[in-house]
């Protein structure tokens, strides 16, 4: 075999692998979710707020309550359908005593919101009453349900946008609640 | 005939609904302000829907944010202030004009690279057949 032959099967070899790859990557790049957002405050203090409490009236809430203790913050509202799947895993979780659940009522009103509690049942330790959004804001939500997961310090572990259910949980956050007791 | 464009008029009367056009009033001192109020929500994106800008976008989270915009220029922010309040809580994301980071270096100087290589193979390429046009 000539050497100019063995360079042209080089060469044609290098162009078809690499036009191999790069349809390998696209496929691949198609498949991925990009509508859901990385959340900006993962391993940042939860942002500071001063909210008033959903159920009773003239207690408001700080971020302070979060140290101490492992929290779940999840952002709900009655206008949310996906809302109405989620809530009866939480009373499934509510049995659980070493993590706190907070609920985070985000941009409802406030009759509709006492409506859902009232029906769906009421699983939350307590629950912020974040009637314009800007607590929401500051959490960085684009929508509902979101969870995020806090740990002692008051970092933010971890977000998780969309409905948790028990394999959510079981798959993605227990894990993350086990290296958070195990202090790392 | 006219009996029948009554009929017509009257049906399309009754079967007509009532049909109401917003639209966002924000109130500024100086053209200046409402100037950059129109840039900063065309360059920042709807974290909602994720096509389009603050400014053409009409759901809730934008409303929110257009107005903390309005806000904070109120309030004598400037731009890169209200810029990093926003990536600060969206991330790089909420920039059509993303920066330079470590994550997206790449993409910035990659078509440099292909160029570059593109150059060279070129050179190689027109050298070698030049060499044996010589020949």
């Amino acid at each position: 075999m000539s050497e100019n032959s063995s360079k042209t099967i080089i060469v044609r070899t290098f162009v078809l692998s690499t036009f191999v790859l790069a349809f390998i990557w696209f496929y691949w790049l198609i498949g991925q979710d990009k509508t859901e957002l990385p959340s900006e405050l993962i391993d940042s203090p939860a942002p500071k707020f001063e909210v008033a409490d959903l159920l009773i009236d003239g207690v408001t809430h700080t971020q302070e309550e979060f140290k101490g203790k492992i929290t779940l913050v999840n952002i709900w509202a009655s206008w949310c359908p996906s809302c109405y799947v989620e809530h009866p895993f939480w009373k499934e979780y509510s049995k659980n005593d070493d993590i706190v659940l907070v609920g985070l009522n985000y941009r409802d009103e406030k009759s509709k919101a006492l409506k859902f509690i009232r029906e769906q049942g009421n699983y939350y330790d307590w629950t912020l009453f974040d009637q314009n959004g800007r607590l929401g804001i500051e959490f960085g939500v684009y929508g509902a349900p979101e969870t995020f997961l806090i740990d002692p310090k008051g970092m933010i572990r971890y977000r998780h946008v969309g409905v948790v259910d028990h394999k959510v949980y079981q798959e993605i956050f227990l894990p993350l609640i086990e290296k958070i007791k195990r202090g790392l | 005939m006219s009996r029948q464009l009554l009929l017509l008029s009257s049906i399309l009367f009754i079967f007509s609904f009532p049909c109401f056009a917003t639209i966002d009033v924000y109130e500024f001192e100086t053209p200046e302000l409402e100037e950059r109020f129109k840039l900063l929500t065309h360059e920042l994106r709807c974290p909602k829907c994720q096509n389009q800008n603050l400014a053409g976008s009409n759901s809730t989270l934008s409303l929110d944010l257009k107005m903390i915009v309005y806000e904070k220029i109120i309030a004598g922010e400037t731009d890169q202030q209200i810029l990093d309040f926003m990536k600060k809580r969206y991330g790089e994301f909420i920039l059509f004009k993303p920066e330079m980071s470590q994550n997206n270096v790449f993409l910035w100087v990659a078509p440099f690279i292909f160029v570059l290589v593109f150059l060279v193979f070129f050179l190689r390429w027109y050298m070698t057949h030049r060499e044996v046009d010589n020949d």
